[in-house]
């Protein structure tokens, strides 16, 4: 076999290759006699390091140490030098690895006297693998630099010492690791109150019920409205459908005002000409608990008509045959109900409605702007009705707890990333992607 | 194999990377803004600088205003100037990023109330404001001092004061049994006809009263604040919230009211008297016409209210290089001429004492008792610890509008304002 191949180069070391390639990009190419290659490799590596060298050190150093002179650097900056030094590392390391491999791959090649393509020819090569992802890359790159890059600042600030009283440019940040989570989840370091970890966890415990209730409700609505509109026997349907997503026409944040106006204790229509019929005055905006009955009651009247919409879109494209076949087998109105339109419904809209969830889980428009998270509550931090969005918020603007917003933030991204993450791999109609 | 050795390869290369990343060579100069936040960076000796660059607030009104001003300022001296309209309220956070980066302001434009955050950040520098000191109003030098120093020139005081419908009520109640006997005389909550109306939940509207009788937010000793000093429930306060709680248990005022019902029902001529300040002015002559009339706030037991006072101030970038020619603007700007020329432009109170006193402001029926309120008035404190003041006391105002005990909910409440402070400096 070996003997076969005349062209073999029995002395051509792969690893002698590997290690000149890793010396530096480009030699093991050079002497694998891949010369345009190797010579482009050697350009590119000495163009980055003369042009991007000096900026990735000082951005290095600049992240760990988040400057040393006070009033000279600014430790928001350096961090900013830093994230992106670390972006171009990556970028430049995938680089050296493509190289590395390449020189090992043509060297064990030419060791086994197989043909090596030529430089025009691997570059043909390259194209016609590549294709996709050429049309990717410039999209992946402003990707990196304007989604990514944002979250990594925020993830970092989530470990730094970033507050009112310690600001730059004046002062300079510097990395305290986990203390700001110790604070929220344990109280740790809190001296005698322990603000955070009661705050975060009534705020948080609060938040998990709007989530759920909220979106649920809205769904159920949407879902019962659609399945009555669907029903052949109910006349005037392109009416009745018009009518129930005029809700969504309205712009939510000037439902959510004249809401607001609507549910005032006295000067509201609410208790003013509706309830005071039946010599009611409920304080919608007084008790934390009517504050929350009346937020999920207009989040539902908000986004149920997406809901409908979309539940009535799916419920015509279900077959007739169904309910015809299940007819003949005798089946209730509830049987066909719970065993094809149900399963069929939500097979198709599952990924749609778990972003209900998400979206409400981060609703702040809606706390923000009825209540401003209100009614206050004798002896806590945030409001009744205060979700976590919201508390983040008022952290930032009134307590200027830049780096513990950061710190619930992650947490909050890390939650809805998870119940979406998980929630996508279980729903069919992702599973099946690409399959089809 | 091959594969590990390269990751471990590559992790190494990284690591030097990382050790050998070291400090830029930088001049040691920036140890002097530790303390005093500025001076560090040799100042243009006489020199004039060609152009100054100022950030103003992008109201229209200010705006234009400000424009023919620098225009004359351009021709008195020759030096240009570059103007960029920024909400006030923004300017903090594109200086933070911009003045470092040398594309800052020589002069931004701020409220008072933010001063000491902006010095917490390095932003201001101290100004001399030198013979001018004595022509602003006393009130708003106080309110420009933080930490002994002088960081402002201030342009613009205001603050707030009584609003009655003529129609209504023949004359301004100049006491607070005067206007509690308005209020029990004219009250028809079930016909929302009022006697008196503010918003009393509100601590800055409701700050007079505490005051009055003795309440404090910090001390304030020789231009500093003594934060661990909170006078917000001895027995002043108590007594203050007290009487607003009255007007609250009285049926005077309902818990639910907000600015928007309120500024409705008054234009609507169902209330004889407003305590609100005078960007109302507008919307509510535009509503009652002749009927309007203004006035001090009522006085308390004999003593006057004591409003809270809100000063817009020129500052000079602690970035500036031009930090002298800065200075000389902004006194151009906050003179008596100029000043009384913005009052009459932008339609905003003078702090300049002699404007303020002058025929421009007190010739204008409506605007002069808010004129003459300032003199009783304490400045907004301008420590960065106010913030964390707000929430707290406005809850307080809450639960004692809804009938809880008053001491109970103000030591809560200055407790409250403690751990955020504590908090807040963690």
């Amino acid at each position: 076999m070996s003997t076969a191949n005349p062209t073999a180069k029995k002395n051509h070391n792969p690893k002698l290759a590997v290690i000149l390639s890793i010396l530096l990009a480009g030699l093991g190419q050079l002497y694998n006699r891949r010369y345009v290659k190797g010579t482009l490799f050697i350009i590119l590596e000495v163009s980055f390091i003369l042009t991007l060298g000096q900026f990735i050190n000082y951005g290095i150093w600049g992240i760990m140490t988040l400057g040393t002179l006070a009033g000279t650097d600014h430790s928001v900056f350096l961090l900013i030098y830093g994230l992106v030094s670390l972006v171009l590392i990556a970028f430049a390391v995938t680089l050296y690895i493509a190289n590395v491999k390449d020189a090992k791959r043509d060297a064990i090649r030419l060791r086994d006297g197989e043909k090596v393509p030529t430089f025009k020819e691997a570059l043909r090569n390259v194209w016609d693998t590549g294709f996709p992802y050429f049309f990717v890359t410039p999209g992946l790159v402003m990707l990196v630099f304007i989604v990514v890059l944002p979250l990594l600042f925020t993830i970092a600030l989530a470990f730094t010492d970033y507050t009112q009283y310690n600001q730059p440019p004046r002062n300079l940040l510097s990395w305290i690791g986990f203390e700001n989570f110790g604070r929220l989840f344990f109280g740790t370091g809190a001296g005698d109150s322990n603000i955070w970890q009661d705050t975060f966890i009534s705020v948080f415990t609060w938040t998990v019920v709007w989530t759920v209730v909220a979106t649920t409700l809205q769904i159920a609505l949407g879902l019962f409205l659609a399945l009555l509109v669907n029903d052949p026997r109910i006349k005037f349907k392109r009416l009745i459908r018009t009518i129930l997503i005029l809700p969504w026409a309205v712009p939510a944040f000037v439902t959510i005002l004249v809401f607001a106006a609507m549910f005032n204790d006295r000067f509201g229509a609410i208790n003013t000409e509706v309830l005071a019929m039946f010599d009611l005055a409920i304080p919608w905006l007084q008790d934390p608990f009517w504050t929350r009955i009346a937020l999920i009651m207009i989040q539902t009247w908000l986004g149920f008509p997406f809901v409908f919409a979309l539940f009535t879109g799916i419920l015509q494209s279900i077959s007739k045959d169904w309910y015809e076949a299940a007819d003949v087998d005798g089946a209730s109105r509830m049987q066909k109900f719970r065993n094809i339109t149900l399963p069929h419904v939500l097979y198709a809209t599952a990924p749609l409605l778990i972003m209900q969830y998400a979206g409400n889980f981060n609703n702040f428009n809606i706390i923000y702007l009825f209540n401003e998270g209100g009614p206050a509550v004798r002896g806590q931090n945030a409001g009744g009705t205060d979700i976590l969005i919201s508390w983040v918020f008022d952290l930032t603007f009134e307590l200027n707890q830049y780096s513990m917003a950061a710190a619930i933030t992650l947490i909050l991204g890390l939650i809805v990333t998870g119940f979406a993450f998980f929630q996508f791999r279980r729903t069919r109609s992702f599973k099946e992607e690409g399959n089809i | 194999m091959l594969k590990k050795y390269l990751s471990i390869f590559a992790m190494v290369l990284l690591l030097i990377g990382v050790l050998a990343a070291c400090a830029p060579d930088r001049e040691e100069s920036g140890g002097s803004t530790d303390d005093s936040g500025g001076g560090d960076s040799e100042e243009a000796t006489g020199d004039q600088p060609e152009s100054l660059s100022v950030w103003v607030n992008d109201n229209e009104d200010q705006k234009v205003v400000l424009e023919t001003l620098f225009e004359k300022y351009t021709e008195e001296t020759g030096i240009e100037i570059d103007v960029t309209p920024m909400n006030m309220l923004d300017q903090i956070e594109a200086l933070n990023l911009d003045g470092p980066a040398g594309n800052g302001p020589d002069l931004f434009f701020q409220p008072h109330d933010r001063i000491g955050n902006i010095v917490l950040q390095g932003l201001a520098s101290p100004i001399d404001l030198g013979e001018a000191e004595g022509t602003y109003s006393e009130t708003a030098i106080d309110a420009v001092t933080y930490d002994g120093e002088i960081y402002g020139a201030p342009l613009v005081v205001e603050t707030y004061g009584t609003f009655y419908n003529k129609d209504l009520v023949e004359e301004a109640p100049a006491t607070m049994d005067e206007l509690m006997a308005i209020a029990e005389e004219q009250t028809d909550a079930a016909s929302d006809q009022y006697g008196f109306l503010m918003e009393a939940a509100n601590f800055y509207f409701s700050y007079p009263f505490f005051g009055a009788n003795g309440a404090y937010v910090f001390n304030n000793e020789g231009g500093s604040y003594d934060v661990e000093d909170i006078g917000l429930n001895n027995e002043g306060a108590v007594a203050g919230g007290e009487l607003i709680q009255s007007w609250y248990q009285n049926g005077y005022i309902p818990v639910e009211i907000n600015p928007d019902i309120m500024n409705g029902l008054f234009t609507d001529g169902k209330v004889g008297v407003a305590i609100t300040g005078p960007w109302n002015i507008p919307a509510y002559e535009e509503a009652l016409g002749e009927s309007l009339g203004t006035a001090i706030l009522p006085t308390v037991d004999g003593t006057n209210a004591t409003s809270f006072v809100g000063v817009k101030s020129w500052m000079v970038s602690d970035f500036s290089e031009n930090k002298e020619a800065a200075t000389d603007l902004a006194l151009f700007l906050t003179n008596e001429e100029n000043s009384t020329a913005y009052f009459e432009g932008a339609g905003e109170l003078p702090a300049n004492q002699a404007a303020l006193e002058g025929e421009a402001v007190t010739s204008n029926e409506l605007i002069a008792p808010f004129a003459e309120q300032i003199q009783y008035g304490t400045p907004m404190p301008s420590t960065p610890e106010m913030q964390q003041v707000w929430d707290p006391i406005n809850n307080a105002l809450l639960f004692i509008a809804q009938g809880d005990d008053v001491q109970e909910v103000l030591d809560e409440a200055v407790q409250q304002i403690r751990d955020n402070i504590a908090t807040a400096q963690q």
